[in-house]
């Protein structure tokens, strides 16, 4: 998936200067910025939900503007940051949702539906709640359900706008093992925002870092964090340390 | 997706279906004219019987609207209420009724040659309010209460506008002043036929929806995202919900708040599933329209009262007991 020179503006106000950069395949990505940088924007503008005024998104050299919402489905997979779900829907048929595109007007391949809701279900840990309802689940297990659904899209790509959001830690951490999990067994491209520094470069290979629409940095997890990137992304002096081989920002 | 019904659900559509059938019987004998059950039955199928052709003509016509009215604006809601994301949706409420009425009262009025093709006219109307509520409340998603506050001044816009053409339209004054009020006192059976096929039309048609109506329970982006055009789904699920309340105004006038109790009672009983809830409201609209309808009848006897004045008194407080609690009956 590419970026080519995308420019987005909301009435007048420009939130996308002409950002471009490549998604590596079978890797994750992260995008992080401070609040109001952009990267939702981004975000939207390269899961379809927002059309740049100019420049392009191109997956596998084909625009994403001239791809049928429906295809695009199987070959991308969006988990929002917000969801709603009717409360008393049951976590396999939400599940189950991920396969309507691939829903076909009279031929529907049941077998092929059902293995990639088991998979998907196997791969979120959550077969055992598969017949719960959503309203009786934590806030880590219904995150669990969402991506499950975007599982059963079986795309190659999955899109995930700050999964850990109205999480606790140890549902943060169970969701970011989860996906970085996803991402080396599946072999499924991840493209994330996150709004934590140390998690995006922990659980990231590679980081783009946003300020007033425009990209500031991009490269290796490791290698870009600075103290001097924290500052002009964020607008804070923060120390950055290497502890074994891992960099940490300090975030107090 | 198989549906499972368990016994909730089971015992209340019995319940329900049962109830309907019982009111049904009463409301047939229920007025000035009264016959034993066996004469009626007689009349019906063996021999003539001046009460029971009077019965035939008059009431069972009335029962017959109600009920199709009833179940048609009751689905209607629930409709509206999945397009919209919004427990507090009804037709009445919104403006879609009123304006099907006012563009009836109009033909009524001035066009009288045009009424052949009545039931285009209600629905352009109801089409027309439903395309300014959605592009008045929508400011990149729909808010609730501005869908509420949005569909209550088109409401007023049209009944003003209706009640404007009632008075200047002074010698068809009585057959759209019941448009506007409501009146199902003098239906006959070609009010029926005509009522029964678009309502038949309808409710099959919503029925092919329920899916959909599901899905919409979701955030219009992930809808997106799952590869379901939603503007698309939106439309068609909201075409439906327009012929049914606009088709409904036209025969029997605006009826508002059974759209919105009826659906809520539902959820309660049945849940959130629309290939139950669909159904099941369509059964309690008809018994709660029938049961309106009758008790009209009986309460200030010799006078009547329009079951839309019954269900207004009634569904006004309901309203606002759900206004207050609606935090709580939608999201995750």
């Amino acid at each position: 998936m590419e970026v080519k020179n995308v420019e987005f503006a909301y009435d007048c106000e420009k939130v996308l200067k002409g950002i471009s950069f490549k998604v590596e395949s079978e890797k994750i990505t992260t995008i992080i910025g401070a609040n109001g940088c952009g990267k939702s924007t981004l975000f939207n503008v390269m899961t379809k939900n927002l059309k740049p005024q100019r420049g392009s998104v191109t997956l596998n050299g084909e625009s994403i503007e001239k791809i049928p919402i429906k295809k695009f489905a199987r070959l991308v997979s969006i988990v929002h940051q917000y969801n709603t779900a009717p409360s008393d829907i049951s976590v396999e048929v939400l599940v189950g949702y991920g396969r309507l595109a691939y829903k076909k007007a009279f031929k529907n391949d049941k077998y092929e539906n059902e293995k990639y809701v088991t998979r998907a279900l196997e791969a979120t840990g959550i077969t055992n709640i598969r017949k719960k309802k959503i309203s009786e689940l934590s806030g880590g297990q219904r995150q669990r359900v969402w991506i499950a659904m975007a599982l059963a899209q079986n795309t190659k790509v999955l899109f995930l706008d700050e999964p850990t959001t109205y999480l606790d830690i140890k549902y943060q951490i169970e969701i970011l093992r989860l996906i970085k999990k996803l991402n080396e067994e599946y072999k499924i491209t991840i493209v994330m925002v996150l709004h934590d520094i140390n998690q995006a470069v922990y659980y990231s290979d590679n980081i783009i870092a946003m300020k007033d629409g425009e990209i500031i940095g991009q490269g290796k997890a490791k290698e870009i964090i600075t103290g001097e990137l924290i500052y002009e992304t964020y607008g804070v002096r923060l120390d950055v340390e290497e502890i074994g081989n891992k960099k940490f920002v300090i975030t107090v | 997706m198989v549906i499972n019904m368990n016994k909730k659900v089971l015992i209340s559509f019995i319940t329900v279906i049962f109830l309907l059938l019982l009111l049904f019987v009463v409301s047939v004998n229920t007025g000035s004219i009264k016959v034993t059950y066996t004469e009626l039955l007689k009349g019906l199928f063996v021999e003539y019987n001046e009460n029971v052709e009077t019965i035939k003509d008059l009431r069972f016509p009335r029962i017959i609207i109600a009920m199709l009215t009833g179940g048609a604006l009751a689905v209607s809601g629930v409709l509206f209420q999945s397009v919209l994301k919004n427990p507090l949706a009804d037709p009445g409420i919104i403006g879609i009724s009123s304006a099907a009425a006012f563009v009836s009262t109009f033909i009524v009025g001035f066009l009288p040659q045009l009424f052949f093709l009545s039931p285009l006219f209600p629905f352009i109307g109801g089409i027309e309010a439903c395309v300014l509520v959605y592009t008045l409340s929508y400011k990149g998603g729909f808010s609730p209460l501005r869908i509420i506050l949005v569909g209550v001044a088109v409401n007023a816009v049209f009944t003003g506008l209706s009640s404007a053409l009632t008075t200047m339209s002074g010698q068809n004054y009585e057959g759209a002043a019941a448009i506007v009020n409501a009146n199902i006192s003098m239906k006959t059976w070609e009010d029926v036929r005509l009522l029964a096929l678009y309502v038949v039309i309808g409710l099959v048609f919503s029925l092919f929806m329920a899916k959909g109506c599901n899905i919409m329970a979701l955030e219009d982006k992930t809808i997106r995202g799952l590869g379901v055009n939603v503007t698309r789904l939106r439309v068609l699920i909201s075409g439906a919900a327009v012929l049914l309340a606009s088709i409904t105004t036209a025969v029997a006038g605006t009826i508002s708040f059974i759209g919105l109790i009826v659906p809520h009672i539902g959820r309660l009983l049945v849940g959130n599933n629309h290939k139950l809830l669909l159904p099941f409201s369509a059964a309690l609209g008809a018994l709660i329209m029938l049961g309106a309808d009758t008790a009209g009848r009986v309460i200030a006897y010799p006078y009547e009262i329009s079951p839309a004045v019954i269900m207004s008194v009634i569904g006004g407080p309901f309203f606002i007991i759900l206004l207050k609690r609606s935090d709580k009956t939608y999201g995750s």
